[in-house]
């Protein structure tokens, strides 16, 4: 059986000076005298790394920057910091059996990732990094000196040089859900003017914001009300009220001490709590604690999503969704707020039953994938375009449309009345129904309308309405 | 006396006698001898003294020292509660700019888990009182207050250790006001003054609240300037460090107070510049029992405890040698005579009118009685708003009350005398409820 291939694994000596060499059980691996050694040689299957922590770390990390390694199992015998241990496999298990299955079941899955195709680009190689290590997680590592305080080695190891925003690359794979977050590690707060974190907590006076107070003990005077620091009240041995005049015996029944303990020598305030405003160091904005933008930082792992785009292919982006985008496209919250807004108001202003005063339309491609693989892309392009053309004549600039999840097009076409939706529906068809197309296959729209508010169903708002659309699309 | 009696028997013969030369001042010998051979002068001492003080108060120029040793408060607590934090905030709040020290010592802390909470609870805070210190003593056996006063003076530091209670709060004076005197090197303690706190809460309190005016803050201030201060009170008492050592300090279970006081009084015969001030100025406000039968057994325990110190404890160390001349005629007269026989006199002479008595005279006699007795407590009264008094505003809100307060005494003193014989007939100290049975048991026997 070809598959049961042995993998050439390496055991790689990081310090040079005192050359470990494999240990006695550890005589399976090859071993190699030093990183560059490896580098220059042919490419090994699985790679261990032997010296210490100090050394496997920037050895880890030209590793998975290597064309050939970023991906490879890669074990280290030893101990390892947090950063070396974001990057590699984990300790070397004990028996070289276990070292060979794991390389098995890795060798299996690199198969399986997105349909054979090895990753190109550097978020497949992110994602092939994850798919490949199924309890695999982005970890998020300390770092005193880097100014966010917390980065993600690994990302940063894989997408090489051409450096990206790793954060918002992070974020932008979770919103395609291809990505899920991990347990909450910490909570920063950056400045919301230069996103710097490197903040200065200051208590400042709550009236004048001066940094300039002291704690001062004061009293209240029972009698007068008088509230002052404490020394004013001090005659002799005992306490009298500079305002009353009268004798301040006893704590409780003669006086007692306001919570007002601090002063502020800008403008004289009392008060009881300082305000605490942040001062950012980097540019000099001032902001209170919670005008401070909060960033969570948690791991990452392939979600569902993902792994199921993983095995079924992650391809480019969806030829529709490309085409979507040459319309002025509206974001999801927006547009929801749009539609709610004409739900509103046609409930509010609505003619009697029966006659609509606004519409919102919805279409997909149902055999999209087929005329894709029949006509082949330029076919299938060519049909797109003067689809496309159609329906921007058909568009006012009055409507709005958004692209809906399974790439369908929401259109709102405000005072278009149920007549009117029909009419528009008849003029895509017979378009589509115009296209020429060179193959017997023929682009197929699905397209349902609804006309506000008398086709609404009772309590229902923009989400639902949508949901119910969709269910009738597929 | 039978002929005293029978002549009072005949109201016709009354009026005869008052009629007749010297007849007023005969009646008011007859019925009057304890009350101008013992508490008039008395009185008199008193008033006097009060006066020198006041004049010498207005005279001398405020003094302003140097002198901050360290004082430690030792601070019975027992089953007072959240009332303790009100005492060690009061004691954190003294103007003395010198460092005290608070050690509040909970007796029986296993059964008295409510005062343990709330002296754990108390937070110091050190940015607001720098130069307080807070060093609580958890006693988790029941010992008693004189264990409890040991136990706080060898965890002690100061210079001055006084002695307070757990449900005694105090002005904030109280601390600098009672360690002027110890600049003195002849002054061993100093007896600070207590009010009472819950003056409205029940008759029984508002009574005590004018007994504890007249009999503690003015009566004292009039026998300190003579140098006879009868008590310094436990509840309330200053003391130096080194004589507390010198006499081995608290000892016995009960009236442990006088007890102490007795002790270093003892030495005043030897010593003869020695002497025990009372700070009227040094002020604390305590609890006063709110009903009438908790007024009582307190009395019941103070008496009991009175006559057990004077007769059986001290009997020995009551002398003029001792003490000194007016120590000692202070103490066999105000305390011995005043607190002890004075009831049985009172009542005996009560018992007899009524029974030999008719009503008419009866009822002429009490009223005059009455009336003499009023006028002069209305004199001591006045005299304690205008010479005495710090909170003269709030002590006037007393005078409506006034009335009432010789008939109170008259009843106090009678119980004053059950007091005494119980203690006679039942050795009624040992139970006293202030200290249990194993304390007693290996008390020093006399
Ligand atoms: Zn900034
Ligand atoms: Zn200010
Ligand atoms: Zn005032």
């Amino acid at each position: 059986m070809q598959s049961l291939k042995v993998p050439r694994i390496v055991w790689v000596s990081l310090s040079p000076a005192q050359p470990t060499g494999p240990k006695a059980a550890a005589a399976a691996y090859e071993p190699i005298g030093s990183l560059s050694a490896l580098l220059q040689g042919p490419r090994a299957d699985v790679v261990v790394l032997d010296g210490s922590s100090e050394l496997l770390t920037p050895a880890l990390l030209q590793l998975r920057r290597h064309p050939d390694y970023g991906l490879s199992l890669i074990f280290f015998s030893g101990s390892a910091d947090r950063l070396a241990e974001a990057l590699a496999d984990g300790p070397l298990p004990a028996e070289s059996s276990a070292v060979i299955a794991a390389w098995r079941h890795w060798q299996e899955r690199l198969g399986l990732f997105n349909r054979g195709r090895l990753p190109e680009r550097f978020d497949h190689s992110l994602l092939c990094w994850l798919w490949l290590r199924p309890a695999g997680l982005i970890q998020p590592v300390c770092d005193p000196s880097n100014s966010n305080f917390y980065h993600y080695p690994l990302v940063e190891a894989l997408a090489g040089e051409g450096s990206i925003n790793v954060n918002s690359w992070l974020q932008q794979k979770r919103q395609e859900n291809l990505l899920e977050a991990g347990d909450l590690l910490d909570r920063l707060r950056h400045c919301t003017a230069c996103d710097s974190n490197r903040l200065n907590y200051v208590d400042v006076c709550p009236e004048c914001h001066g940094l300039d107070i002291v704690r001062q003990p004061s009293l209240h005077c029972f009698v007068c009300g008088h509230v002052a620091p404490q020394q004013d009240f001090l005659r002799g041995d005992g306490l009298i009220c500079p305002n009353c005049l009268s004798h301040m015996r006893h704590i409780g029944s003669d006086y007692d001490r306001p919570l007002e303990n601090y002063r502020c020598r800008s403008c004289n305030a009392f008060f009881e709590d300082a305000e605490v405003d942040v001062c950012c160091i980097e540019c000099g904005q001032r902001q209170s604690p919670d005008e401070l933008r909060v960033r969570e930082i948690r791991p990452f792992r392939l979600s569902e999503t993902g792994q199921l785009s993983c095995r079924q292919g992650l391809g480019e982006d969806s030829v529709a969704s490309q085409y979507f985008r040459q319309l002025k496209l509206m974001a999801q919250p927006g547009f929801l707020a749009a539609l709610d807004w004409q739900i509103a108001i046609t409930r509010r202003y609505g003619k009697p039953r029966g006659t609509s005063v606004c519409s919102v339309l919805g279409m997909r491609f149902d055999n999209l994938k087929l005329v894709l693989n029949e006509l082949g892309e330029p076919g299938t392009i060519a049909m797109l375009d003067s689809l496309m053309e159609r329906l921007q004549q058909v568009i006012r600039e009055t409507d709005r449309c958004m692209r809906g999840r399974e790439d369908v097009l929401w259109i709102l076409l405000p005072e278009t009345p149920t007549a009117g939706l029909h009419i528009l529906q008849e003029r895509l068809l017979t378009g589509l129904e115009s296209i020429e197309s060179s193959g017997g296959q023929k682009l197929q729209l699905r397209i349902v309308g609804c006309g506000l508010p008398d086709q609404l169903e009772k309590n229902e708002d923009a989400p639902l309405l949508l949901a119910r659309l969709m269910g009738e699309l597929f | 006396m039978e002929l005293a009696l029978d002549s009072v028997l005949d109201l016709s013969g009354l009026i005869q006698q008052l009629q007749s030369e010297n007849g007023a001042m005969r009646l008011f010998l007859l019925l009057f001898p304890f009350f101008i051979l013992v508490e008039l002068p008395l009185i008199l001492v008193v008033l006097l003294g009060v006066l020198r003080w006041k004049l010498r108060e207005l005279t001398l120029p405020p003094k302003h020292s140097l002198y901050r040793p360290r004082v430690s408060c030792v601070i019975t607590c027992y089953s007072e509660g959240l009332d303790v934090q009100r005492t060690l905030l009061s004691l954190c709040e003294q103007t003395y700019p010198g460092e005290i020290e608070l050690i509040p010592v909970v007796d029986g802390a296993a059964v008295n888990q409510r005062t343990l909470e709330a002296v754990r609870a108390f937070h110091l805070d050190p940015e607001l009182y720098p130069r307080r210190r807070l060093r609580p003593i958890a006693k988790w056996k029941r010992g008693g207050r004189v264990s409890s006063l040991n136990a706080g003076l060898s965890m002690s530091s100061g210079t001055i250790i006084m002695a307070l209670d757990g449900d005694t709060s105090f002005d904030n004076t109280m601390v600098s006001a009672v360690v002027r005197h110890f600049e003195d090197p002849n002054v061993p303690a100093v007896a600070g003054c207590l009010r009472v706190r819950n003056t409205w809460t029940s008759f029984a309190t508002t009574i005590q609240a004018i007994e504890y005016l007249l009999s503690i803050q003015m009566a004292k201030i009039g026998l300190s300037e003579w140098n006879v201060v009868n008590n310094v009170s436990g509840a309330f008492g200053a003391f130096r460090r080194s004589i507390l050592e010198q006499i081995g300090g608290w000892d016995t279970h009960s009236a442990e107070d006088l007890d102490l006081t007795l002790r270093i009084k003892s030495y005043f015969g030897r010593h003869r510049r020695m002497r025990i001030p009372f700070e009227p100025r040094a002020i604390g406000h305590t609890d006063a029992p709110s009903t009438i039968l908790g007024l009582l057994q307190q009395r019941l325990r103070w008496d009991g405890d009175l006559l057990f110190l004077y007769a059986r404890k001290h009997s020995g160390s009551i002398s003029p040698e001792l003490m000194g001349w007016p120590n000692f005629i202070m103490t066999v007269v105000g305390g011995l005579f005043v607190q002890v026989i004075l009831p049985f006199i009172i009542v005996g002479y009560t018992a007899v009118s009524m029974i030999v008595l008719p009503w008419p005279t009866l009822v002429a006699l009490a009223v005059l009685v009455y009336t003499l007795y009023f006028l002069v407590l209305l004199l001591q009264f006045l005299l304690m708003l205008l010479l005495v008094s710090e909170r003269p505003g709030q002590d006037v809100r007393l005078l409506p009350v006034l009335p009432l307060f010789p008939l109170a005494m008259f009843l106090i003193r009678c119980w004053s005398a059950v007091a005494i014989l119980n203690e006679l007939l039942r050795r009624g100290h040992e139970e006293s409820g202030m200290a249990p049975w194993w304390v007693l048991k290996s008390a020093t026997r006399f």
